[in-house]
């Protein structure tokens, strides 16, 4: 029993952690709470489903097809949305970023309809739904082995882009001192667009195996994983990537764990009552820098 | 401009006090009317602290939540009197708003708007799960309506209140006592308070004003006022589910006071009634158009972006009408303008 919800937590936390990297990197470049990631991730798994039904995409072309579509709405989000507010007082931004979050979320309602669809199960390959490994009764499926090694592969791109990349520099300038930044020759709307292109691809990632992984998807998906996300990112600490894949984790598990022994009525409870310890006890989270203002 | 509209602004409020009493009145559009009135006192309530203290509450409905479900269980289960279960769920509001307040008050910016959307999304959870005491997600009907008891002074004097029409008076009373307090409190040492702190925190403190306390009594205002709003809304829909008070409704007030402009008490009047009426009006033309009634949020999203964009100051922005109305300010300005354009070409940074 323990072993299984471990395991299932586990599952479930590295997807959370794939979101929380996108709000912690934006959080981190502009110090903006991106409340529509919740929506681009919902749109990856949207994409994904409409590339394999209507385009007759293979499942892993469509995944990379979804990836590439919110990639690019990530940039378009920053271009209109958010660009022409950067100087503007951080409320306006955040308001904006919620009023996105709803235009995207009602707009994938009137595309594809407010009902919950299964996902196109045809599509995905069989041996996933097998179990790999079953040992003193803990199941561990294909399915949950993909999502483990997806979201380890797409970390690991994801730590070599930003330490060891010229862009992934000018990332880490750029949250360190904007102005200093742009005074050595760094383009900062692009590294900014960049950031969200990032962010993006690795939230639609995410929306494809949740997809899968309940078979289900609903145009309302964005929203609690969204929240759950950012609990996450603000656990582990907000503006820090490692920070943002331990707290999903964390998060995932406690989860998990918590709605097996406490209550399964109060699983999305765990996520705002770690929110709201966090801020108020430790507003730096696990790994983040100390917080001095963020008015 | 102002002073010549008033006489037509009297002749437009005498006229929609007494429409109710006319025998061409709808009941739809009284009902829409009311709703209006409703959302006009939780944008007072909300715009206490994103407008006066500069501080972003996005878990408002929270304490309209707390208060409706206050006057509901209390009437179900006590058969208090509407008179007497308002100011407990004030109260009560006020008190949640207390102890959120009390330790969320030092965070500041981005971390206290989502502390406050925590706190609302906890009491949306809490209202669908305790089901021993909410009925959860069934939710609670058969609220009895509001009454008059006279009965002991006359034993006949007993008023049931039917219909939309006395509701209609009810809210009228209601946002005009808000109104009234709102704006004593505005022009009071309270108010000048909140104008400086949300205008430089660092600079009000060492002005001698008690950061904390002032903040903890915004906070209380504005709970008590939305759990006010949440009172009525009770006796007067006589049915309650926690569905009605998930975050949307906060970003719809909060729609409603950035659209007016926000910390212009006027101005979250206005946007009441604009947001509704077009909410009203979605709802009946979306479905000749084959979508979900839902869907109208899709316009409140985008007049958020679309507003925040061209004019983050909302239509009627505080300061400026304020600033307008007075000739030393705007002689000043003049000046500040002449001096500006004359220097501009030396201090453009």
């Amino acid at each position: 029993m323990f072993e299984q919800q471990l395991v299932n937590g586990l599952t479930l936390g590295v997807i959370y952690a794939l979101i929380a990297v996108g709000y912690t990197m934006v959080y981190g470049v502009i110090e903006l709470i991106n409340f529509a990631h919740g929506e681009v991730y919902m749109l990856g798994a949207f994409f994904c489903v409409t590339f394999i039904t209507a385009l007759g995409m293979p499942f892993y072309v469509a995944i990379v097809a979804a990836m590439l579509c919110c990639a690019l709405l990530g940039i378009l989000l920053d271009v209109v949305a958010y660009r022409p507010l950067r100087n503007a007082p951080r409320l306006a931004a955040l308001i904006t970023a919620i009023g996105m979050s709803i235009f995207l979320q009602n707009l994938a309602m009137i595309i594809w309809g407010s009902r919950a669809k299964p996902f196109a199960q045809e599509a995905v390959p069989a041996y996933l739904a097998e179990t790999a490994l079953e040992w003193s009764g803990v199941h561990l499926t294909w399915l949950q082995i993909f999502i483990l090694g997806v979201a380890l592969v797409m970390m690991l791109g994801l730590y070599l882009i930003i330490n060891k990349t010229r862009i992934g520099t000018a990332m880490r300038a750029l949250a360190q001192n904007k102005t200093a930044a742009a005074l050595m020759g760094i383009n900062v709307n692009f590294v900014i667009s960049f950031t969200f292109a990032l962010g993006s691809a690795m939230g639609a990632v995410a929306g494809v195996l949740v997809a899968v992984y309940y078979n289900t998807l609903y145009p309302t998906m964005g929203y609690v994983a969204g929240v759950k996300a950012f609990a996450s990112a603000v656990l582990g600490g907000i503006g820090s990537v490692p920070g943002a894949m331990v707290g999903g984790v964390v998060l995932g598990v406690a989860e998990a764990l918590g709605a097996g022994y406490v209550s399964s009525l109060y699983r999305d409870g765990v996520a705002y009552a770690v929110l709201i310890a966090v801020i108020i006890f430790r507003p730096s989270g696990i790994l983040g820098r100390a917080v001095v203002d963020k008015a | 401009m102002l002073a010549k509209l008033k006489p037509v602004l009297f002749v437009l409020a005498a006229a929609a006090l007494a429409y109710p009493l006319m025998p061409f009145s709808n009941d739809y559009l009284l009902h829409v009317v009311t709703l209006v009135l409703v959302y006009m006192v939780l944008a007072m309530g909300l715009n206490i602290l994103p407008g006066f203290c500069g501080l972003l509450d996005l878990g408002f409905v929270g304490f309209y939540g707390i208060g409706a479900y206050t006057s509901g269980l209390l009437t179900i289960h006590y058969g208090m009197s509407f008179w007497v279960i308002v100011p407990l769920a004030c109260l009560n509001g006020a008190l949640w708003g207390v102890l959120l307040g009390v330790p969320t008050l030092r965070l500041v910016g981005d971390y206290f708007a989502i502390v406050t959307f925590g706190f609302a999304e906890l009491v949306v959870l809490f209202l669908t799960n305790e089901i021993w005491l909410t009925r959860g997600p069934l939710g609670l009907p058969g609220i009895e309506p509001v009454s008059f008891d006279f009965t002991w002074l006359n034993p006949d004097w007993y008023f049931e209140l039917i219909g939309e029409v006395p509701y209609f008076y009810l809210a009228v009373a209601m946002v005009a006592f808000v109104w009234l307090v709102m704006r004593r409190i505005e022009d009071s040492r309270l108010g000048r308070a909140w104008f400086a702190i949300r205008e430089d925190t660092l600079a009000a403190a060492s002005c001698g004003v008690n950061i904390l306390r002032y903040k903890v009594i915004a906070f209380a205002i504005s709970a008590g006022i939305g759990a006010l709003g949440g009172a009525f809304y009770a006796r007067w829909s006589l049915f309650l589910s926690p569905d009605m008070f998930k975050f949307w409704e906060s970003f719809l007030v909060l729609c409603m006071v950035v659209l007016g402009g926000l910390g212009n008490i006027a101005g979250a009047l206005v946007g009441a009634v604009v947001l509704i009426v077009l909410g009203e009006g979605l709802r009946e033309i979306l479905p000749i158009l084959g979508l979900a009634p839902e869907t109208r949020f899709l316009a409140y999203g985008l007049i958020m972006v679309l507003i925040m964009r061209f004019k983050p100051a909302g239509f009627f922005p505080a300061i400026a009408t304020a600033s307008a109305r007075n000739p030393l300010i705007k002689d000043l300005k003049k000046r500040l303008a002449g001096y500006a354009s004359g220097e501009k070409s030396g201090t453009a940074a």
